[in-house]
Formats: C-alpha cells, sequence, structure tokens
C-alpha cells in the first residue's frame, strides 16, 4: 500500500492542474512584498488597531496569511480534490481501476492522501521559497516565526484538501463538487480572522477550522509548541475524519 | 455444476430502474477454456462482466468465480482476474510503464515482480519503443494494447475481455487471438472474450453464450449450435437465433 501510495503521490504531482497550483503559489510569493512596498496606508492602520502595532514584520504576515495564502488555500484545494475519484469515472479511467482488488473507499483515500500530499509539498515549497526570498526583501522578516506560523496553516491547508474530496465524494458532479467546495471553503475562510476583529467573538470562531491555521497570528512574538501542537492535533483530526466521510460517500459509487 | 467451472452464473439479473439489463441468465464457462460472449451492443454483455467482477451490484441470481461468491469475495476474485472494459481511457500524463507499475501496485505485487512482468508485457506488445511517452497521445490500437498488458500483470486466472479486438489493426487483431489461445493452452487461464465481431469468436472459441436483448438465448457447443439451428458459419447462427427471438 505504502509503494502504491507514492506511484500515487508521484502521479499526481504529474498531473497539469498540480502545476497549475505550483505557478499560482510561485506567483503569490513573487508578488507579495513587491504590493507591500507601499501599503495603503488604511490597512497600516487597520492592522495597528486589530493586531495592536504596525510592526512591518506583523503587516507582512497578515497580508502573507490573510491576502495571499488563505485565497490559496480556498481555491488550490478545490482544483487537486474537487474531482478526485470523479474525473478518473468521467474520463473512463476508473473503469479500468476499479477492477483491482481495491474496494472504492479505499481507492478514494489514496487519492485523497495523495491530493494531501500534494498541497503538503506545495505549501511546504512556497514557504521555504518565501523563506529565502522575503529574507532579501521584506524589512524585519523574522523566519523562525515565519515558519511557526505558516506551520498550523499547512495543516489548515491539508484540512480543505481533505474536505473539498470529502464534498466530492457525497456530491458526486465534479461542477456541483468544486463550486460547493470554493463557496465553503471561502466562507470559512472568509471568517478565519474575525477573531482577530472582534475579541468578543474568538472563541466562537474556534468552532471554524480555518480559524485554527491562522491562530499565530494573534501572538507573532511567543509562539512554542503549546501555541502550536493544538490546532495542528485539532486540525490532523478533522482531516482523517473528512477523508473517512468521503470515503463513506463513495461506497456505492459505480465506475 | 462442477467444481470444474471456472465461472459459474445462474439466474443473473440486473435492473436499473425500470429497465433490465441482464435477465434471468445462467450460464458456466469451464476452467481453462475460451469462451465466447456474443451479442450485439445493448444485450447485456458488459453488465454480465462487471456483475462478475462486483463493479455494479446484482439484482437478484447469483455467481461464483474460481469458487468465490461474487458480492461477498470481490476484491479475492479481483486480485486473480483480468479485466479490459470495452470503453476506457488511460491515465493521461502517465507513460505506459509508469502505469504498469501503478497497476502492479494496486494488486501489492512486489516490486522486482512488477518491474519484470512489464518488461516482458512491454516486449510481448511491442511498446518498448513507446514505454515511456506519455499516454496521453496514443492511437486506439497502442492504447488498446496497454489495455491488455495491464489486464494481464496479475497474471490473472481468470481474463474478462469486453471488445478486446476493437481498435486493433489486423496484424495485432491476430497477434491477439494468438495471444490468448496460448493462455488457455499453456497456462490455463480461462477467457471470456466478449464480442459481437463473430469471426473472432468463429476463430477462438468451441462454446459460447449468446445474448439478445438481456436474456440468453443460446449456450453450449459451437458446432453443436451450429447443428441444432442448421448454420453453415457463426454468422448464420446468430442471424438464425436473433430472428428466432424476434418471431
Amino acid at each position: 500500500m505504502i509503494r502504491l501510495q507514492w506511484l500515487d503521490y508521484l502521479a499526481t504531482l504529474r498531473e497539469r492542474k498540480t502545476w497549475l497550483c505550483g505557478a499560482m503559489l510561485l506567483y503569490a510569493v513573487l508578488s507579495i512584498p513587491v504590493m507591500l512596498a507601499r501599503p495603503p496606508a488604511h490597512v497600516q492602520e487597520a492592522i495597528a488597531a486589530w493586531f495592536g502595532h504596525g510592526g512591518p514584520f506583523v503587516l507582512f504576515m497578515y497580508v502573507w496569511i490573510d491576502l495571499a495564502m488563505n485565497k490559496m488555500v480556498a481555491f488550490l484545494p478545490v482544483v487537486l480534490a474537487s474531482g478526485i475519484v470523479l474525473r478518473e469515472r468521467d474520463v473512463g479511467v476508473l473503469s479500468i481501476l476499479a477492477a483491482k482488488p481495491l474496494s472504492m473507499p479505499r481507492y478514494f483515500a489514496l487519492r485523497a492522501v495523495s491530493a494531501c500530499a500534494v498541497m503538503a509539498t506545495l505549501h511546504v515549497g512556497a514557504q521555504l521559497l518565501g523563506l529565502v526570498y522575503f529574507t532579501a526583501r521584506v524589512p524585519g522578516f523574522r523566519p523562525l516565526a515565519f515558519l511557526a506560523a505558516m506551520t498550523p496553516h499547512l495543516f489548515a491547508a491539508i484540512f480543505a484538501t481533505c474536505f473539498s474530496a470529502a464534498i466530492a465524494g457525497w456530491v458526486k458532479h465534479r461542477g456541483a463538487s468544486a463550486l460547493i467546495g470554493l463557496a465553503v471553503l471561502g466562507l470559512l475562510l472568509g471568517l478565519s480572522l474575525i477573531g482577530f476583529y472582534q475579541p468578543a467573538w474568538r472563541n466562537l470562531t474556534l468552532v471554524n477550522p480555518m480559524s485554527l491555521g491562522a491562530l499565530a497570528l494573534g501572538n507573532l512574538d511567543h509562539l512554542g509548541p503549546k501555541d502550536l501542537a493544538p490546532p495542528m492535533l485539532a486540525l490532523s483530526l478533522l482531516s482523517l475524519a473528512a477523508i473517512a466521510i468521503g470515503a463513506a460517500g463513495v461506497r456505492r459509487m459505480e465506475a | 455444476m462442477t467444481t470444474t467451472h471456472a465461472i459459474e452464473v445462474e439466474g443473473l439479473t440486473k435492473r436499473f430502474g425500470e429497465v433490465t439489463a441482464v435477465d434471468g441468465v445462467t450460464f458456466a464457462v469451464e476452467s481453462g477454456e475460451v469462451f465466447g460472449f456474443m451479442g450485439h451492443n445493448g444485450a447485456g454483455k458488459t453488465t454480465t462482466l462487471r456483475m462478475l467482477l462486483g463493479l455494479t451490484p446484482l439484482t437478484s441470481g447469483t455467481a461464483r468465480v474460481l469458487g468465490r461468491e461474487v458480492g461477498r469475495e470481490t476484491i479475492e476474485i479481483r486480485r486473480t482476474a483480468g479485466y479490459l472494459p470495452a470503453h476506457y481511457t488511460l491515465p493521461p500524463d502517465m507513460t505506459p510503464r509508469q502505469f504498469l507499475h501503478y497497476v502492479g501496485a494496486m494488486f501489492g505485487l512486489p516490486r522486482d515482480v512488477v518491474a519484470a512482468r512489464t518488461e516482458a508485457l512491454l516486449r510481448r506488445f511491442d511498446l518498448v519503443h513507446a514505454a515511456d511517452r506519455a499516454l496521453r497521445g496514443f492511437s486506439t490500437g497502442m492504447t488498446q494494447k496497454v489495455g491488455l498488458a495491464q489486464a494481464l500483470l496479475n497474471e490473472p486466472r481468470v481474463l474478462l475481455l469486453d471488445e478486446p479486438t476493437s481498435g486493433l489493426d489486423p496484424l495485432g487483431r491476430h497477434e491477439l487471438l494468438e495471444l490468448l489461445r496460448e493462455l488457455a493452452r499453456d497456462k490455463g487461464v480461462t477467457v471470456v472474450f466478449s464480442s459481437h465481431i463473430l469471426s473472432d469468436v468463429e476463430a477462438l472459441c468451441r462454446r459460447v453464450a449468446v445474448l439478445h436483448r438481456a436474456r440468453l438465448v443460446a449456450f453450449g457447443d459451437v458446432d453443436h449450435l451450429k447443428a441444432q439451428h442448421g448454420a453453415r458459419t457463426m454468422d448464420d447462427l446468430y442471424l438464425a437465433l436473433v430472428r428466432k427471438e424476434a418471431a
């Protein structure tokens, strides 16, 4: 099974949609420092109000997480996972693969894990590339705090991929699956930072899995394992649950 | 039915809502034979083969493949079976070699075994020169060769082929029929050869089942059926059976 998972990951990595996602992330990495060279005054004021100060690193992290990576996490998981198994069924690949000794739920789980692994590869790749590029381009950039803050976000991206796959498992129509995935993930990500804007709602927003991925934004100066581990653990469990739910959805699907 | 039967089907029925795709079909395929499965498009051949592999659930009836019950031991059946569907697409971004390795991993075969079988099949189907080219640009005939190679990768004991000669040129067709004879004769593989190309069935099969409008209209030895219906060729036999049903 490990060998099959590895081959499936490589196959997913070679797909055109993966290259499209990679190109989008590359654009995000390269463009954000350029956009941040002259941030609008109202953005700086808003960040100063929400986060207590408007230092350049906090401003950068807000822009990177909310305006770049959160948008990516609303879109890329849908591209990678909203059609898993459905695309194979629609184009006719599944009529061959479904006859192999692998049940449909297991095949779904295989494809979902590969999509997550590809999402993780792209996410980590973007952060590592960013680490090098931002160190040179962003004033006051702090590499360790950047990596620490982006680690829970990686888990949020993986959850978003599993969630998108789970929708595919139940909706069973590629177009509808993509639209629902985009709408729901867009909504969750749109509301993910609301706890920073409205501190009174902070606890309530923790039920939003995507908020867990951005929690580090409120505590960039003192990030430690006890800040990072709980959201990562919660997102891991939610990801596993999403794959299990999606796999249950394809149980009776025919090739 | 005896245990020498590789496939045993009894009262097999499949309904899709109001439409009956397969209606109470009963037949048996002997171990190591090349069995012809004939009928026009929509007669129920594909649905029957799909039911044997658990790709679509049975509405009623029973079926056993190599003694294993369809529906209860589906994964075990698939482990020992090879299947080439009539309509399929190969993963466009993979190469034939990558695809065969992928299929081998689906069977859980050891890596070195998959590598050796892949190379042997690539040579057998004259695909070595194209083994590392993306499947995206493959012709119908080459796609069909890769399709056949994947069906043989697990060295199946039962091979279910749905219209396998479609898309093959005359030479490729001749080679495939020869390969199927060889598999049955030398390795004891049971082949179910579903086709509406009657000359292929006649060239390959001693026994056949004929489906017409979801029902089994004939089953048995080709020569016996021909004599029974006063037919000289397979074409004559098929037409006689279909006309008799229509009357």
